[in-house]
């Protein structure tokens, strides 16, 4: 137990050794550094929330267009950076592994945090500017919404510490990583409510944590409008799962890791 | 296979029957095969091996970066990342930076490190350069001055030492043997002299198997002799 808890204390140095160092490599001191996390899916998605709103008029079945767009933009460009970055995690970081208290679980705990952060970041901050122009609902249930991003996030987690390992094992898994992200769209709920869909669809799109996620997220801000959808049993279920899988991975692919 | 009580009661780094291939496509290369030897407190071991007979690999299973695919090795004294021509920092930080990381993840506080690294190193206002940049013997100064500045029991050294100018050589004697003498050293090289000159204890890598010669002129016509 007090080597556990040691254990513990050196990995949450380490996590916040490499939290710092991720923001510095990759946003640089002269950049407006971290702010660009923010500033980019917010500009990602209000391009993409002006467009809809053109091709289909500023209301869609009685909540804003651009809300919605938003509300569902921001946490897909969170699962595209994540996947994206988790491909080959642990051989660019490679030179850290020299020092024996980094693992590489640290590195895409450190990621998917940064990416979380940011996407989190952007969300409010859109939010605020957007419900000053009255495009945008004030979060009629805030609860819901923070456990919405939680399931999705979680869910994300997972999935990264499946696929870290595994395009390292195999080149075809990491060419597959961008495309793995064009199939998680239609699964993951951003361009629909479950409710719009026929009840076998629905039903399907009960196994993607994500969909659960992003529904309890647009039930969170948009309150009675939508009808939720969602399986937590099923969410967990799967999200403990992969993460299994992914630690059974991680350990494997670390044990015949060769670095240069 | 149990750990023995006397292994785990006395300061050493023990290598227990290592076994370490690797695989490219189909070819499985066998490069360590039962390599067994200690490391002791105060020891300076030389580690003599062609190119190709496994010294890197050796000395980065012994620090932990790559795993055995065989056998334990069983660390009871603290011991330092393999300083070499690689590893153990971000290019793209600076030196501050990387000196600044190193001091969070071993827990040191960075103020008294930041002293010692520019002192030691003599870089200057290099240190704000990002570490990509450096030379070879820049690189080897930072690296040894962080590790130095952490105090480990046991440093493991992969050739490096001998990219330094007269001025780094100088000042590694100073530290490892008037400083340190208490310390253990795992020094790999291909130039004898200097395994002459700093180590009291060697081990000849060959076939996959390590001999180790309590005395280093035998170990050196030996490895002369391969």
């Amino acid at each position: 137990m007090k080597r556990f808890s040691e254990g513990l204390r050196i990995q949450l140095k380490v996590i916040q050794a490499l939290l710092i160092r991720e923001l510095v490599t990759r946003f640089g001191r002269e950049n407006i550094g971290f702010l660009w996390v923010m500033a980019e899916p917010l500009l990602f998605a209000g391009l993409v929330g002006l467009v809809w709103t053109f091709v289909r008029g500023p209301e869609n079945n009685g909540f804003s267009v651009i809300a919605f767009v938003v509300s569902g933009y921001i946490p897909l460009t969170f699962l595209r950076h994540s996947f994206g970055r988790s491909a080959k995690i642990f051989q660019t970081n490679g030179p850290l592994l020299y020092h024996r208290q980094v693992k590489v679980l640290d590195f895409i705990f450190v990621r998917v945090t940064i990416e979380a952060i940011g996407a989190m970041m952007a969300y409010t901050f859109a939010a605020i500017v957007l419900v000053f122009f009255d495009v945008f609902p004030v979060p009629s249930n805030v609860g819901a919404l923070v456990a919405g991003w939680a399931v999705y996030v979680a869910f994300v987690l997972s999935v990264c510490v499946v696929l870290a390992p595994l395009s390292e094992m195999s080149e075809v898994v990491e060419k597959l990583v961008p495309i793995s992200v064009y199939i998680s769209i239609p699964l993951s709920g951003v361009f629909n409510l479950a409710a719009w869909l026929p009840p076998n669809a629905r039903e399907a799109l009960m196994w993607s944590p994500l969909v659960s996620g992003m529904e309890l997220m647009r039930y969170g801000l948009f309150g009675d409008l939508v009808t939720p959808y969602y399986d937590l049993t099923k969410a967990f279920g799967l999200t403990i799962v992969l993460m299994l899988i992914g630690l059974i991975l991680c350990r494997r692919v670390r044990r015949t890791l060769t670095l240069t | 296979m149990p750990t023995r009580a006397a292994d785990i009661d006395v300061d050493m780094i023990y290598c227990r029957n290592i076994y370490k291939n690797y695989r490219t496509g189909k070819i499985d290369k066998a490069v360590l095969r039962g390599v067994e030897f200690t490391i002791n407190p105060r020891d300076r071991i030389g580690l003599l091996g062609r190119n190709g007979a496994g010294k890197s690999t050796l000395i980065r299973l012994i620090g932990g970066v790559e795993m055995p695919t065989a056998g334990r090795v069983v660390r009871k004294m603290s011991c330092s990342w393999p300083l070499g021509f690689t590893g153990g920092f971000q290019g793209s930080l600076t030196g501050y930076d990387n000196a600044r990381f190193i001091a969070r993840i071993y827990d040191k506080p960075y103020s008294e490190m930041r002293a010692f690294v520019e002192d030691f190193t003599e870089l200057g206002s290099q240190l704000h350069m990002p570490v990509k940049l450096y030379s070879s013997g820049m690189r080897a100064r930072l690296a040894f001055a962080l590790s130095l500045a952490i105090e480990f029991e046991c440093y493991l050294i992969d050739e490096v030492i001998m990219v330094g100018d007269q001025n780094f050589q100088q000042k590694c004697r100073e530290q490892f043997f008037e400083k340190r003498e208490d310390r253990a050293l795992l020094l790999a090289s291909h130039s004898l002299s200097t395994v002459q000159k700093y180590c009291n204890k060697a081990v000849v890598l060959n076939d996959g198997i390590a001999t180790l010669y309590e005395d280093v002129g035998e170990a050196i016509s030996i490895y002369e002799a391969l």
